[in-house]
């Protein structure tokens, strides 16, 4: 885009924040996508979007302030504007709360390498296999696959030098009968779409809908379900957004303790389960330090260069930590739990497939997908949104047909207290979330009386 | 109106980018540069927690190549970025074409040429230094900071320009520039016995900043009453679950429409391409002129045009001029809203022009208009409307919401809820979320609030698509009261 690479306009601008310094992250993001409907193509794109972000650190009298601004840069002048506007703002914001040292963070070799380049041949590979899909006449298929590859630079003014590329893929099929009475979903998220068998993608959406040729109504209510690892995912991950030391500990969350502090050290659920955020899980890998530019209840900036390990927000059942930033961990007397993009669900007594796990549950409701999950009530963190695309109704361990969409009210932290049988940990993709948070490895899991409160007569 | 240092000005890129395309053997080439500033300020407790701006430009092509669109974005705003577009955009409409059934047929638009279009605001909220806007915010800070009720305090003002440049090859250049602005504060109570919170209704606003300093809302008075509205709400009683009438202030029932009127009229849910993600409609083809979708007092319209509308333009992101047109008629469906090619699916000769992508990175879509209920005929207040009512509840401002994947099955909350009894309000009440069924909630609307009560609400974040996009929107209504709603206990949902 201009004579100056990612890497360089990293150190130009660390060079010309000067002493007080700051944090820099300059991105290359490219993306590719398919999207289809009633069996046929109808949106592509293409894009390729470079970014370079400067948090200024600006020492006043009574401690660091810092201030935000991104953009494109296209010369020198460029990163010089952008790096006055994040100083001017720094400036007009006085001291920030949560300021701390910077640590001195890696220092990669392969920092000044260029960005890598992604091209069409893994959305071409789904292209190919979306021929044999359109061709099956009996249903019509929606869907969806992206393949992205970025590449960051992150330097700080304490030396940090970081450079990590992440691969994102994501595929989606849905099926439909031609009346619309059925709807079957099959997701996979990945980092590449190399990966997806696109021809087990179809069986599975054709299994479901043949399954679904048996409806049976089934009125609301609190009803026994087990939860695919896509619906468990998309309820933890909110809860995980929600686990905020800093609010928790002022008394303003559902972790807070009501009689004061946090209720760290409560046991939620009666099951081995662990929640946990670890970049190093094999196959939902993500970068291993904190990249932070703003202040949030969950990060700072001033924590960029930190490594992030294994934090397991639930161990064991009990709730073991809540997310933080250094300076929010210090006010709320907690160990500090930077969280990372990924998630994991396990149930150290869990075994089993799905299929295996809605079997043991006898007589009950197998759900797979959740959709338009939204906060009713932050003090219990009550959750709704609807089940979509799969409700199958489960008798003498049995599926035996389909049962009608629900709307649900449920709270995710109440709901691990009534986990009863949980199946073996797989990857899945979440269905609500996957725009923003699509590494997750979790298992399914049966509850008793979930919250299923009025029908929805969608399909 | 794009203007960048030292960069080709955007009738250079274009004709870069339309040749290259043509010369590929694109049939239809549109060409886009858009250059979109947002500025934030946020405060926590009276103190900065987050200041900042970005400013991000970025070119695109988008092709029809074969019968099959091809699109291709960059952030490189150069000769050279122009034309790789274009190559890349032929490129993935090739991919395409080979698993295509149906090819790209696009409304009749004539040609605008060269055209000019700017939304009309009166002090550049742009102008202001990030002081004077912390000053600002400081000021609401310290209206409600000394009230014993109030924990804490959270505050914030966005404001957002898009410059953008469209051309074709039919001719078209236009140049548009649109504003935008949003603010909220939020007083929160902590105790022993839990917390809550009470926050301002004021809508984001096609406006600069005058709308921060009373044109179109007073913010001071709002502000002013947060702690007593906060107190009253700490201290009601929970909400006895049932059917209750509703009277729903504009500042809660924008949201109820946006979602079960906005997203189930628009044309490409109807037709199915969201079906995988945001979903579908119940309001299907078959239904148009004759699916009775609520009352008969019941009027709707979309619109690219209202006075300070979030979704307000001269010419979508296809060169389609702004329009506004009928979507349901006296309780009746009678239309969608288009794009050119889902247009040209159902036999429209025109489209209603509501393509529109957020960057130039993300190829356009149908995204909404101005959705609005227009107000009775008969000048109604809002006192009006509660004195009608003998046992009921009056709800202001959005909270939470959802609504299944075919627009039938809602449920929302609000700010505050007002008991009625006898045509007068008694108290609040708390704990409350009321859910029902489109067709249902509509055909229970049995008054409506005049043009006095008529208030133009929205919302700068409406997700659709894939990959994920977002567009601002605005939906004006009157109050309005509605007859025997399912209301739910919210406590009582959450309770084992």
């Amino acid at each position: 885009m201009s004579g100056i690479s990612l890497p360089e306009a990293v150190e130009v601008a660390l060079e010309l924040l000067g002493a007080d310094g700051g944090v820099v992250i300059a991105g290359n993001s490219a993306t590719n996508n398919l999207r289809w409907a009633n069996s046929t193509l109808t949106t592509n794109g293409d894009s390729i979007d470079q970014t370079l972000s400067i948090s200024a650190f600006v020492n006043l009298a009574g401690g660091v302030a810092t201030g935000m601004s991104s953009g494109q840069f296209r010369s020198r002048s460029d990163i010089e504007a952008l790096v006055e506007a994040s100083k001017a703002s720094a400036i007009s914001a006085g001291p920030a709360v949560d300021a701390m040292d910077l640590v001195a963070g890696p220092n990669h070799p392969d920092f000044m390498e260029p960005c890598e380049v992604l091209d069409v041949s893994e959305i071409a590979h789904v292209s190919s296999g979306l021929s044999k899909i359109f061709a099956d006449p009996s249903r019509h298929f929606f869907g969806y696959a992206e393949q992205s590859l970025d590449t960051t630079y992150v330097g700080t003014s304490s030396g940090t030098r970081m450079r990590y590329s992440e691969r994102t893929s994501r595929f989606e099929l849905c099926a439909k009968s031609h009346d619309r009475t059925r709807s079957a979903w099959s997701g996979q998220g990945g980092t590449s779409l190399r990966d997806v068998d696109t021809n087990q993608h179809l069986m599975d959406v054709s299994h479901k809908l043949d399954i679904q040729l048996n409806q049976i109504d089934i009125e609301p209510g609190r009803h026994r379900v087990t939860l695919s690892p896509s619906a468990v995912s998309d309820l933890l991950i909110y809860m995980l957004w929600s686990s905020a030391a800093r609010d928790a500990a002022e008394g303003r969350s559902a972790f807070s303790n009501p009689s004061g502090g946090t209720r760290v050290g409560e046991k939620l659920s009666s099951r081995r389960l662990t929640l946990a955020t670890d970049p190093r899980v094999r196959g939902i890998e993500t970068f291993d330090h904190v990249v932070n530019l703003g202040s949030s209840a969950l990060g700072s900036a001033f924590d960029t260069g930190i490594e992030i390990g294994r934090s397991e927000i639930i161990s064991n059942g009990v709730l073991a930590a809540l997310g933080s930033s250094r300076h929010a961990a210090q006010e709320a007397k907690l160990p500090f739990t930077p969280l990372t993009d990924n998630i994991s669900l396990v149930d150290s007594d869990g075994a089993g497939t799905l299929t295996e796990l809605a079997s043991r549950m006898g007589d009950g409701l197998l759900i797979t997908c959740l959709w338009y999950i939204r906060e009713v009530d932050p003090q219990n963190l009550l959750l709704t949104g609807l089940t979509r695309d799969g409700v199958y109704v489960v008798s003498g361990g049995e599926v035996i047909g389909s049962a009608n969409n629900f709307r649900f009210n449920e709270s995710p932290i109440d709901m691990l207290s009534r986990v009863i049988d949980a199946g073996s940990t797989v990857p899945c993709l979440p269905r609500e979330w996957a725009d923003w948070f699509s590494r997750a490895q979790v298992a399914p899991l049966t509850i008793e009386g979930f919250n299923l409160s009025t029908r929805s007569d969608a399909i | 109106m794009i203007i960048l240092p030292n960069t080709p000005t955007p009738e250079q890129l274009s004709a870069a980018a339309l040749e290259a395309a043509s010369g590929l053997g694109a049939t239809i080439a549109q060409f886009r540069l858009a250059k979109h500033d947002m500025r934030g300020v946020s405060l926590r407790d009276g103190e900065v927690e987050n200041i900042g701006s970005e400013s991000n430009v970025a070119l695109s092509v988008r092709v029809v190549h074969s019968g099959a669109w091809g699109f291709a974005g960059t952030t490189e705003i150069s000769i050279q970025g122009a034309i790789d577009a274009a190559a890349r955009a032929v490129q993935l409409a090739k991919l395409s074409a080979k698993v295509l059934a149906d090819e790209v047929v696009l409304a009749h638009e004539p040609s605008h040429g060269k055209q000019s279009w700017t939304l009309p605001i009166e002090d550049d909220a742009f102008s202001k230094t990030d002081a004077e806007i912390i000053d600002f915010l400081q000021h609401w800070n310290s209206k409600v900071s000394s009230s014993s009720i109030v924990s804490h305090i959270e505050s914030n003002v966005g404001m957002g320009r898009d410059q953008t440049f469209y051309s074709d090859l039919t001719g078209n250049e236009i140049s548009q520039q649109r504003d935008r602005i949003s603010a909220a504060l939020t007083a929160i109570h902590v105790s022993d016995s839990g917390f809550e919170d009470m926050r301002t209704c004021a809508p984001p606003a096609g406006r600069g900043w005058e709308y921060l300093t009373g044109t179109g809302w007073d913010w001071e008075s709002e502000i002013a009453r947060l702690p007593e509205y906060l107190d009253e709400k700490v201290k009601s009683p929970s909400v006895k679950p049932g059917n209750w009438d509703l009277v729903i202030d504009p500042t809660n029932l924008w949201l109820t429409i946006h979602e079960s009127i906005g997203h189930a009229t628009e044309l490409d849910r109807a037709l199915g391409y969201e079906a995988n993600y945001a979903g579908t409609s119940f309001a299907t083809i078959d239904k148009l002129g004759d699916f009775k979708y609520g009352s008969p007092i019941m009027n709707v319209t979309g619109d690219r045009t209202s006075a300070h509308g979030l979704s307000t333009v001269g010419f979508d992101d296809e060169g389609v001029a702004a329009q506004e047109w009928n979507l349901i008629k006296d309780g009746i469906l009678v239309g969608y809203q288009t794009d050119r090619s889902i247009a040209s699916k159902i036999g429209m000769d025109r489209s209603n022009g509501c393509a529109f992508a957020d960057s130039a990175l993300h190829s356009p879509i149908q995204r909404m208009p101005n959705v609005s209920l227009q107000p009775g005929s008969e000048d109604l207040s809002t006192k009006d409307l509660i004195s009608n009512v003998e046992s009921g509840i009056y709800i202001v401002g959005d909270k939470s919401w959802s609504i299944d994947m075919q627009r039938f099955n809602f449920q929302f909350t609000g700010q505050r809820f007002h008991e009625i009894k006898n045509g007068e309000i008694v108290g609040q009440l708390k704990d409350v979320a009321y859910q029902s069924k489109t067709p249902e909630f509509w055909a229970s609307m049995r008054q409506l609030g005049g043009q006095q009560t008529y208030l133009l609400g929205g919302a700068l974040n409406c997700g659709k698509g894939q990959p994920g996009q977002v567009a601002p929107v605005s939906h004006g209504c009157p109050s309005a009261t509605f007859s025997s709603v399912n209301v739910l206990n919210t406590r009582n949902e959450s309770a084992k």
